[in-house]
C-alpha cells in the first residue's frame, strides 16, 4: 500500500497467485480487455518462449475519484512454476492482497495445494498468514469435463472460508466478480478490520 | 513513522511536507541532468513522483519493471554472496540509457537520459540527489496521517458504485 497525502493518492497492489496455467494470466488479459482503456493502463508481460510467465503481468487499473481520493489498484500475476520460487517472493513485496486461481482440473489438486502452502510459507517470512490476510479464491476452468466438484474444491482449498468464485477465465465468466471481491477486501483491511 | 516500515506489505503512508521535499530534490535534479525521464518510486514501483522532458513514457509501467529488475539483481547480489545489494543498475542504450538506484531500503531512483549525456556528471548528480532524499527521508517527523485515516467508511460504498458502472459490460 502506497498512499501520497499531497496527491490524495492510494495504491494497493493485488496479486494473483496460483499453480502453472491455472489461468492467472488470463484473468489479466481478460481484464485488460474488456474494461475501458480510460480505466487501465497497458498490460506488462514478461513471459519465456513458450508465452509461459517469466516473472510477472503488470496492469493498472484506476476508478476516478472517490469521496477525493484516487484508488488505483496495481494487478500482478506470479509465475507459477515451482521452479520460480525466488521470483514470487520478489512480486509479494508490498502486497495488499491475493488471488488465488485454483485449477479446477482433476490431476491439478496436488499442484493446487502445494501452492497455496508455498503461498502460507511466503506470507510468513512477510509476517503475515493465510487467516489474516485479505484474499480470495478462484475455482478457474469449470468448464472443462475433468473439473473437480465445487464442493471437493472448497473442502480441500477453502478451509478458511475466504470468498470464493468459480470461472471460467478464458471467456471472462467469474473474473470481475473476483476482482470486485479482492478490492472489496483489501480497502476494508485498510479501514482496520477484515 | 511509516516511512521507516515499507518492505513486506507495510503501508508506505507519505505526506504533504515530504512529497514537497522529495519533489524539490528531483526537479533540480532533472534540471541539472536534463534527464528524459527521473522517477522517485517506492521499491514495488509506485511512482512517487517523476520529472523529465519526456512526455510519451508510460510511467506505471517503466516503475513496476523497473522495480522488478532492481528487486531482482539484489536478489542475485544474496546468491553470489554480496553482503550489500548492488549499488546501482546501468542499463546502456543506442538513444537512451537507465540507471537505477536504491534510495535507503524502500524507495527508488530511475533516471533516463540520452545515451551521450556525461556519464561523471549523472553520476555526481545523482549520487547528490540521494544523499539529500536519503537525509530527508531520514528526518521526517512523526506524522499524525496514517493509512487507516486516509479511506472513510463510507469509501467503499461510493468504490463499489464506480466498479459497477466499470463492470456492467
Amino acid at each position: 500500500m502506497f498512499i501520497n497525502w499531497a496527491k490524495q493518492e492510494i495504491t494497493l497492489k493485488i496479486v494473483y497467485y496460483g499453480p502453472g496455467l491455472s489461468g492467472k494470466t488470463t484473468n489479466l488479459h481478460f481484464i485488460y480487455n474488456k474494461l475501458d482503456p480510460s480505466l487501465r493502463g497497458n498490460l506488462v508481460t514478461l513471459n519465456t518462449k513458450e508465452e509461459r510467465t517469466l516473472f510477472f503481468d503488470f496492469l493498472q487499473l484506476e476508478f476516478g475519484k472517490i469521496k477525493g481520493k484516487k484508488p488505483r489498484f496495481n494487478l500482478y500475476t506470479v509465475p507459477g512454476q515451482v521452479f520460480y520460487a525466488q521470483s514470487r517472493k520478489i512480486i509479494l513485496s508490498g502486497v495488499d492482497g491475493i488471488v488465488f486461481v485454483a485449477d479446477a482440473q482433476k490431476d491439478r489438486m496436488d499442484d493446487n495445494l502445494d501452492t497455496l502452502l508455498d503461498l502460507e510459507e511466503n506470507l510468513i517470512t512477510m509476517g503475515k498468514t493465510l487467516e489474516t490476510f485479505p484474499w480470495v479464491l478462484q475455482f478457474n476452468k469449470i468448464d472443462l469435463p475433468n473439473r473437480i466438484n465445487s464442493s471437493i474444491l472448497q473442502k480441500n482449498l477453502n478451509f478458511l472460508n475466504v470468498p470464493q468464485f468459480e470461472s471460467i477465465a478464458t471467456q471472462g465468466a467469474g473474473v470481475f466478480e473476483t476482482l470486485k471481491s479482492i478490492i472489496n477486501l483489501v480497502v476494508t483491511n485498510i479501514q482496520g478490520g477484515v | 513513522m511509516n516511512l521507516e516500515q515499507g518492505g513486506n506489505g507495510q503501508p508506505i503512508v507519505l505526506s504533504g511536507e515530504m512529497y514537497k521535499a522529495i519533489s524539490e530534490v528531483i526537479s533540480e535534479l532533472a534540471t541539472k541532468i536534463r534527464a528524459k525521464t527521473i522517477i522517485f518510486s517506492d521499491m514495488n514501483g509506485h511512482p512517487i513522483t517523476q520529472r523529465g522532458t519526456a512526455t510519451d513514457i508510460d510511467i506505471p509501467n517503466l516503475s513496476a519493471l523497473a522495480a522488478g529488475d532492481f528487486s531482482a539483481t539484489a536478489e542475485i547480489a544474496k546468491i553470489i554472496g554480496e553482503k550489500e545489494q548492488f549499488k546501482f543498475i546501468f542499463h546502456e542504450g543506442e538513444k537512451f540509457n537507465a540507471y537505477l538506484s536504491n534510495v535507503g531500503d524502500n524507495f527508488l531512483l530511475i533516471l533516463i537520459f540520452d545515451s551521450d549525456a556525461a556519464l561523471g556528471m549523472i553520476r555526481i548528480y545523482t549520487k547528490r540527489a540521494i544523499a539529500t532524499l536519503a537525509n530527508v527521508l531520514e528526518n521526517a517527523k512523526e506524522k499524525e496521517e496514517d493509512s487507516t485515516s486516509f479511506v472513510d467508511v463510507d469509501f467503499n460504498k461510493y468504490l463499489n458504485q464506480e466498479l459497477d458502472k466499470a463492470f456492467s459490460f
